[in-house]
């Protein structure tokens, strides 16, 4: 375990699925994970959930996010296990820690700039109360007329 | 929508009326310059799980909107392209609906 990567697993599966059985395919999954010195970060489970098309006859199906960190080579064989079990009906594998990382720079980019851009013209670096309550009501202004492009506006 | 279907079926008289538009009429109509909604509301991170925020950009036929129309900018629509993408694939929005 070399490089430590974080990754998403979603997967769905039926919604008369046992609570059991649920658990027993997360425990299943752990196997695979632990084999490879990952660790779990959270799991979720969004509960029942409207399918947008129908997936080997169903049309709702019970979603569960499982936030991993490991090392590559463990996504192949996760994504080759939960292809073999029955009861999982679609699952993803996507690395997720890339783009938040680039998010996060790009986050504390914008306070640094404008912290210093603050700084330049005397005010405070943070932004008062009372300038944020203000701020918000201007997005509210611009956002107004910029929905409305979904009316054929070619 | 009745104005394309009525240009559509005259393909000819529809190039005569281009013409005729050439000469004189100026293009009075204004549209308001769209800013790109990931820009204005500094969103940095598109992820494939928030299906409130891709919907707006994902029309009835379920085709992701092209930017022209949307306004949103070049490097937003990339991240906008494959999180709805992503979020195809684990069926929290359609690949076509009819």
């Amino acid at each position: 375990m070399s490089n430590v990567r974080q990754y998403e697993l979603v997967y769905i599966v039926p919604p008369e699925t046992t609570e059991e059985a649920l658990a027993d395919l997360h425990t299943q999954i752990a196997a695979v994970t632990d084999r490879f010195g990952a660790t779990f970060e959270k799991t979720e489970n969004w509960g029942r959930r409207k399918l947008a098309y129908e997936i080997a006859g169903h049309r709702e199906g019970v979603y569960v996010l499982e936030v991993i960190n490991g090392p590559a080579a463990m996504t192949a064989e996760l994504d080759r296990r939960l292809r073999v079990f029955d009861i999982v009906i679609r699952h993803m594998v996507v690395r997720v820690d890339e783009q938040l990382q680039i998010a996060d720079r790009a986050r504390t980019h914008r306070k640094e700039s404008m912290a210093s851009r603050r700084v330049r013209r005397g005010l405070p670096p943070e932004p008062t109360e009372q300038e944020r309550n203000r701020r918000l009501e201007d997005s509210d202004e611009l956002d107004g007329p910029e929905m409305g492009f979904r009316g054929g506006d070619r | 929508m009745s104005e394309f279907e009525g240009r559509g079926r005259g393909g000819r008289s529809g190039d005569k009326d281009k013409d005729d538009k050439k000469g004189g009429a100026k293009r009075t109509f204004f549209r308001r310059r769209r800013l790109c909604k990931f820009c204005v509301e500094k969103i940095d991170y598109i992820g494939y799980r928030d299906v409130k925020l891709l919907a707006p950009f994902i029309p009835e036929r379920g085709k992701i909107q092209p930017r022209r129309i949307s306004g949103v900018c070049a490097t937003h629509q990339r991240a906008l392209q494959v999180a709805i993408k992503r979020a195809r694939q684990i069926a929290l929005v359609p690949y076509v609906t009819d």
